[in-house]
């Protein structure tokens, strides 16, 4: 283990950001029903010391502990004001407010998050973490203990201290919280070691603690002072972070104005004066927006025909996604307790076809949970059924026939790719009768019989949230494995503290889900972010990799020139 | 003596006072709007009974939609009876009725702010879009009905027709992407997102409910038109105080204005009033494309989370409206038309 003395990757000195630099997704369709009379984100001259970025090689691939001193650097333009327009439906949704005990569209909202808040650890461009709000942290205790330490001085937006018993207050609220939005992490006691230094302690070892803290409301610390004095009903509406921006008006899931946050620790930062984050109905009313100069920026457009049609008018980058699809088969229940019915959906799913007729291969194929883009990526599974449609057919003729109940959600691409993938199963004889839902109907099936499902399964750490075992672990509620021998592998993936090591894991994991045709993967499908030209910024111009749907954009280094 | 005195003098301003109590309870305006209101409880009670209904019925309860999809079902049961979303449907509805009757609207599952807190910041904002999109429908649709019935099959009635039935045709989302293509982004003239309050400039308020606005009238603006056109066209037709007027002497114009639009106001009142209602669902999708923080978006959300407290409460507002909506057009048919009379039953 290495210890916090500048050898961990977070203290080594990082590149300044390249011009590269100037170069997510929202679910759920919106439902409409009644009435009254029926019953319808560059790079700023940054304070922060330059660093190399060959040592900046993400935590969790590199070492169990690390320390740093800087985010993220740049040359943009300091000054002006940018709006952002954000999806209804996702991350144009904080119907909840932005308390991170609370928020429990957390995840979704990262952005506006990310804006008031900032947070411990940051992931950059090219998918590497770095302090934020902390300074480094160390394992102990076989990866049961992690303490965080976090730089000296910081402040909230309200002048009060933001220390280690400010953390540990947040991270024991959070964990309070009827919040699912909390970080599953099994938390024995978390306490202020010292003035700047928060202690975990866990009950079992997770070495991917940090890398969790990026999808869950540990990331964003609230000012406990603040809270106080308003009251959480208050607060949720206009929260109180340490982050580069503090709020000025906030209306729930409709526009949320910023102003520059003049204590913000990272002096110069943040380049822009104001950030305004405004609901827009989708794609198309976000581009119409963007062209009448309304907006300079529009977070997670997921129409590809889009890219094409609007590449010259404005920078698109495309996000890299670290969330392949997979076909969840629920083994509990026929037909898929039979292997050999799992095996028909394998053998009779050509990947590579879907993915040309429908994205133009712009996506990698994956065989495991993992993608290119996220932690521990391995794309080929040895013993992996891939397509072969005799083998299907014969299959579907040994077991005397295969029906079987298709279900996702509700999206338009979700709807052409059940299509195609009913059409394609057709040729080896397996009937799937498709059916679509909102996400609170999708929830629902899996407290049913379901037998198949169209999903994604995996995060950038696959531990995260929204990871494998949300997908494949006995103990969660939309698992169609219950295999000891398959959690088994993906706890000592997330518990051990060593990267190789967990790498390991999850590389058996993928292969003995693969072996066991517990469900076949196909590839990740990636959201654009739209810039204005002249607006540049890390994760807005630039790709950082998607923690669990959208990527992260680093709102302190943005510029509007 | 003097106490004698005084007895009578003190009794006939009572008398007369009482008379006057009287003579307007037994005012057949005012019985007829008591009757009309009483008639409004059952309706108000039937829409937020079937809303109740209809929210509980769908997928997922407010405890699911807020706790995501991580939520374990103990999690969504527990936050579930903080809620009070646990208890059966009768059970929730009494509370939420009885709390309304002291009028008192609960508070959002969501964010915990009370219902009449939205309601009054958020219905401000839809009852501005919605009086814009009439002022703009009605302020067209009169003169050119008009002109169209002053001469019925002319140049300008086709034409008229021909762009109302492509008005009727046209869906209002569709027409607000139309809108904003060539208002917002090729002229540049008028905003495509967002709202302003008046008090930051009335001006740019009206700028930015401008687009939105029409993308709600342009239907009903041909719809008024086809009917009021109609109408005027078979008073002028058919109507003997027409041919007595036109035998008098009085000019064409003058008829048409002063005598047949008169009488045919009756359909478009009704036609107004009965709009209300269709209005208000339009609005909720108008106010997502354009940005507005409106009633119709905030009912949108809260269906998607199932916050029944906002439902409920703007589901009640809406109603409430539309039912004196109705009321305020049949007492404007006595205005219009003094033969009127309320509580007769010819």
């Amino acid at each position: 283990m290495v210890g916090s003395t500048g050898e961990s990757p977070l203290s080594r000195p990082r590149a300044g950001r390249s011009p590269a630099w100037m170069s997510r997704r929202r679910c759920g369709a919106s439902l409409i029903a009644v009435c009254a009379c029926v019953a319808v984100t560059a790079c700023g001259s940054s304070s922060k010391p330059a660093t190399s970025s060959a040592a900046t090689s993400s935590a969790a691939t590199s070492s169990a502990s690390g320390t740093g001193t800087s985010s993220a650097s740049g040359t943009g333009h300091a000054g002006g004001t940018l709006t952002v327009l954000e999806s209804a439906g996702f991350a144009g949704d904080w119907p909840t407010g932005l308390d991170p005990a609370t928020n429990t569209n957390g995840a979704a909202d990262q952005s506006q998050m990310d804006a008031i808040y900032a947070e411990p650890f940051e992931l950059q461009p090219g998918g590497k973490l770095a302090p934020d709000l902390a300074t480094g942290y160390k394992f102990s205790n076989g990866g049961k203990t992690v303490t965080v330490t976090f730089r000296k001085g910081l402040k909230f937006s309200d002048g009060t201290p933001l220390n280690a018993q400010a953390v540990a207050f947040n991270w024991n609220r959070d964990l309070k919280s009827p919040c699912t939005c909390k970080p599953t992490i099994m938390v024995k006691a978390i306490t202020a070691a010292d003035d700047s230094t928060v202690k975990v302690d866990m009950l079992v070892p997770d070495g991917a603690f940090i890398n969790q803290l990026q999808d869950s409301n540990f990331s964003w610390i609230a000012s406990p002072t603040a809270l106080k004095k308003m009251g959480e009903q208050q607060f949720k509406l206009k929260p109180v972070g340490a982050g580069p921006f503090t709020v000025v008006s906030d209306t729930l899931s409709n526009q949320l104005v910023l102003k520059k946050n003049p204590t913000y620790w990272d002096t110069g930062k943040p380049l822009l004066d104001g950030l305004t984050f405004k609901t827009t109905a989708g794609d198309e009313t976000a581009l119409e927006a963007m062209q009448s100069g309304q907006a300079q920026a529009y977070e997670g457009m997921n129409t590809p025909k889009l890219v094409n049609s609007f590449k010259d008018k404005f920078t698109i980058t495309a996000q890299p996604s670290t969330s392949p699809y997979d076909i969840q088969l629920n083994t509990a229940i026929p037909p898929f307790n039979n292997k050999d019915a799992r095996l028909a959906i394998y053998y009779a799913t050509d990947t590579a076809l879907l993915n040309q007729k429908l994205f133009g291969n712009i996506y990698p194929d994956t065989q495991s949970f993992t993608a290119q883009a996220g932690l521990f990526y391995n794309p080929t599974v040895p013993g992996y059924p891939g397509y072969d449609l005799n083998k299907a057919k014969a299959m579907v003729k040994q077991i005397g026939g295969l029906n079987v109940n298709f279900f996702t959600i509700t999206q338009p691409a979700t709807q052409n790719f059940m299509v195609a993938l009913q059409q394609m199963w057709k040729q080896a004889g397996i009937n799937a009768s498709i059916h679509f839902y909102s996400l609170a109907s999708l929830i629902q099936q899996f407290q049913g019989k379901w037998q198949a499902a169209l999903q994604t399964a995996g995060a950038w750490d696959p531990a995260g949230g929204v990871g494998v075992a949300f997908r494949f672990n006995s103990h969660s509620p939309f698992s169609g494995v219950h295999d000891p021998k398959l959690d088994d592998l993906l706890n000592q993936g997330q518990g051990a503290t060593d990267p190789a090591t967990r790498k390991s894991f999850y590389d058996k994991a993928a292969e003995y889900i693969a072996q066991n045709a517990y469900g076949p993967f196909l590839f990740p499908v990636a959201t654009w972010n739209v810039a204005a030209h002249g607006v540049t910024g890390p994760g807005l111009t630039s790709a950082i990799p998607s923690v669990a749907v959208n990527p992260q954009v680093l709102w302190e280094d943005v510029s509007a020139s | 003596m003097s106490s004698t005195a005084s007895a009578p003098l003190s009794a006939s301003p009572r008398r007369a006072s009482t008379g006057a109590l009287t003579r307007v309870v037994r005012s057949p305006l005012l019985r007829f709007v008591g009757r009309r209101l009483l008639v409004a409880i059952p309706v108000l009670w039937g829409v937020t009974f079937l809303t109740f209904v209809v929210i509980n019925h769908l997928p997922g309860n407010a405890a699911q939609q807020l706790l995501g999809v991580n939520a374990t079902p103990q999690e969504v049961h527990q936050l579930a009876v903080k809620l009070g979303v646990d208890k059966p449907l009768l059970s929730q509805y009494g509370t939420w009725l009885s709390h309304l009757v002291q009028g008192d609207l609960g508070h959002s599952l969501a964010s915990g702010q009370s219902v009449t807190s939205i309601l009054g910041t958020d219905l401000p904002i839809t009852f501005e879009l919605i009086a814009y999109a009439f002022l703009i429908s009605l302020g067209l649709a009169i003169p050119i009905a008009l002109v169209a019935a002053r001469r019925p099959n002319g140049i300008f009635d086709r034409t008229s027709m021909v762009f109302s039935m492509a008005g009727l045709s046209i869906a209002n989302y569709i027409l607000a992407l139309i809108l904003v293509y060539f208002f917002a982004v090729k002229l540049n003239w008028l905003p495509a997102l967002g709202w302003v309050p008046p008090n930051k400039g009335l001006a740019t308020n009206i700028k930015y409910l401008t687009l939105p606005a029409i993308s709600v009238a342009l239907s009903l603006m041909c719809f008024y038109t086809r009917q009021l056109r109609a109408d005027l066209v078979q008073q002028l037709r058919t109507e003997d105080y027409v041919t007595t007027a036109r035998a008098k002497g009085v000019g064409e114009w003058r008829v048409i204005r002063h005598h047949a639009l008169r009488n045919s106001a009756f359909g478009l009142i009704t036609a107004v009033a009965l709009n209300l209602g269709t209005l208000l669902g339009v609005t909720v999708i108008i106010e997502q494309i354009f940005g507005l923080p409106g009633i119709g978006h905030e009912l949108l959300s809260a269906i998607n989370s199932r916050d029944l407290p906002v439902v409920e409460g703007a589901v009640f507002v809406f109603a409430l409206i539309v039912v004196l909506a109705n009321l305020l057009a049949d007492l404007l048919y006595a205005a219009l038309d003094p033969r009127v009379k309320y509580g007769s039953t010819n």
